[in-house]
């Protein structure tokens, strides 16, 4: 799995490859498509950058600045190993900052996911139920984990480390 | 940490302590396991308690510094230890838990045992056996630091220190015993192969200790049970297997089985061997072991994780999603023509709806699925005892009886 996962990293990086190359264009209008249903709902749609916890959770603030979804890093995918089962909140669940909110198995391994917010759960993503290798695939995109309503959302992911103080972190404590 | 801990409870104690001496103790070892300096902490419990162990050993996993290195050891009495994304319907034969259980469905050959705690642990990884016989092993490390098979390897040195030379790690991350019979020429440090690792199935190596991990917060937990001399491996698989096994289709994780064997120590000569492999792997002149007890459930934090292992919905609504069915792949146990198909979805080990189809498709049937659907959804499968007393109806239809028989054998109450 982890081979699988280094490979769509290369060819997303090295385009001129022409067998990745269809792959690369192909996420691209995915993007694109995700982008637009976006604009189509907000006038103030901008998609803000993912950031990253010290615990290898990624999140990701809506264009309505308090919706934040909430998964786990390619980094911690990559180290979880082949993940057979994904635990999902309740929908409505009230959390504390820190708390519990989602659960992984991979290689005899129990992982928490702990909310980097307080905040209320309003989904979940149902998909991993039924195919939790998403989780391997796509851990940063597809594989979300769940959505929380949170305040002041917008001044809170300040305070997370975006992608390039995440990847110094990975490497500095690797 | 100071203030909670007055619901100090005092119990066997080593030497008496008055309430007032055991809180300042209690709270004296809680401050000295996160103090930043405890860099190297290795304990021995005294407890037999799975669910008093077991929540010494998550403390020491939240609060211990970033950086150390902790060991833990403890012997159970007699429990099953499912994992924590496992079915206990699906691995455990839950009639047998209590020794008088009327709904026992092996009257046969009734295990010896007396009361069995089942427990479900917070690590992930499939159900185990302990008792006496068998001693666990506890490493908690930085994340970083953490391989799955670092702390297997230290313990199957520690193995071939004590003369069992047919130690190794193998690709599950558990330590097995190689049952070749020629002995090969091998490297002796090889911690994965030994002179009688073999190719021939008829010499499959035996199972001595299991693995599994938790990972939180840039740290890692590996545990593995060591079997050393249990008396119960004959009736072992009487508990591990569950009626319902067949009838049952669980999102989550399933055991896989393996043939197992004791290693053929005493617990104290094992245990000296981890606690001093330990020690030249990450710090000598901290050779001081500490011994812990009961009475540290006076901390709060401790207290609080024994009573949530404890409790029934630990236990059972932690269950991830299943189906039970009465037909799950053509299964003719139970007939289809005379008695229908029956299925639940169970759903945090609550009843969420249930079906009874007929092939016949006779009117009859749709009063027995409303009294059915209406009786049971909604109801926490743990807490049905008797089938058919769980059901307010006047007078049992055949077909209904037969059906509430069969979840009788297949899903009888938990202790």
């Amino acid at each position: 799995m982890a081979a699988r996962i280094c490979l769509a990293r290369t060819s997303r990086s090295v385009s001129s490859i022409p067998t990745s190359f269809s792959r690369f264009a192909v996420k691209r209008v995915n993007v694109g498509a995700q982008l637009r249903s976006a604009r189509a709902f907000s006038i103030s749609a901008v998609v803000q950058e993912k950031k990253y916890t010290k615990d290898h959770e990624w999140v990701e603030l809506g264009s309505d600045n308090k919706t934040v979804t909430l998964g786990i890093s390619k980094y911690a995918a990559e180290a979880l190993g082949d993940v057979i089962y994904v635990e999902l909140p309740e929908t409505g669940l009230e959390v504390n900052f820190d708390d519990a909110v989602g659960a992984v198995e991979s290689v005899k391994s129990a992982s928490d996911i702990n909310t980097p917010f307080s905040g209320k759960v309003i989904e979940s993503n149902g998909a991993l139920e039924e195919k939790p290798g998403l989780l391997n695939q796509d851990p940063e995109g597809e594989a979300w984990i769940a959505k929380l309503e949170v305040e002041n959302a917008g001044e809170e992911i300040g305070k997370l480390m975006d992608a390039e103080a995440y990847k110094a972190f990975t490497e500095e404590s690797s | 940490m100071r203030s909670r801990a007055c619901r100090a409870r005092a119990c066997n104690c080593w030497f008496p302590r008055t309430n007032q001496a055991l809180l300042r103790h209690n709270s004296s070892w809680a401050e000295k396991v996160s103090n930043p300096q405890s860099q190297i902490q290795t304990y021995i419990s005294k407890s037999r308690d799975p669910y008093v162990n077991l929540s010494i050993e998550h403390f020491l996993f939240q609060k211990t510094p970033p950086g150390s290195k902790i060991l833990f050891l403890y012997t159970n009495r007699p429990c099953i230890v499912i994992g924590r994304n496992q079915n206990p319907w699906l691995e455990v034969n839950l009639g047998l838990l209590q020794p008088h259980d009327t709904h026992n469905a092996s009257p046969s050959e009734p295990p010896a045992l007396g009361t069995v705690d089942l427990v479900r642990r917070r690590s992930g990884g499939g159900t185990v056996f302990h008792d006496e016989g068998n001693v666990n092993w506890s490493v908690i490390c930085d994340f970083a630091d953490f391989t799955r098979d670092k702390h297997a390897e230290m313990v199957v040195r520690c193995l071939r220190s004590l003369g069992i030379e047919r130690a190794r790690v193998n690709e599950r991350h558990d330590i097995v015993l190689d049952q070749g019979i020629d002995k090969q020429q091998v490297e002796g440090s090889d911690t994965h192969s030994t002179a009688y690792t073999s190719t021939n199935a008829a010499s499959r190596p035996l199972k001595v200790s299991g693995s599994a991990y938790k990972l939180s917060r840039n740290r890692a937990l590996h545990h593995g049970t060591a079997l050393l001399q249990s008396p119960n491996l004959q009736i072992i698989p009487h508990y591990l297997h569950s009626p319902a096994k067949s009838y049952i289709t669980a999102k989550g994780v399933e055991s896989v089985s393996s043939p197992v064997s004791n290693i053929g120590l005493d617990n104290a000569s094992f245990e000296d061997a981890v606690h001093a492999g330990f020690i030249s792997t990450y710090g000598s002149g901290m050779e001081r072991r500490e011994v812990v007890d009961d009475d540290l459930l006076g901390i709060a934090e401790i207290r609080k994780g024994f009573d949530e292992l404890k409790s029934l919905d630990w236990t059972f609504t932690q269950t991830p999603q299943f189906v039970f069915s009465s037909q799950p792949m053509g299964t003719m146990d139970f007939d289809l023509s005379a008695n229908g198909k029956f299925s639940m979805n169970i759903r945090h080990g609550i009843i969420q709806d249930c079906e009874w189809t007929f092939s016949d498709k006779k009117t009859s049937a749709k009063e027995l699925i409303t009294l059915l659907s209406e009786q049971l959804a909604h109801r926490k499968l743990h807490e049905i005892g008797d089938w058919a007393a769980s059901l307010k109806a006047e007078d049992l239809d055949p077909k209904l009886s037969e059906l509430l028989a069969f979840l009788n054998r297949t899903l009888p109450q938990p202790a």
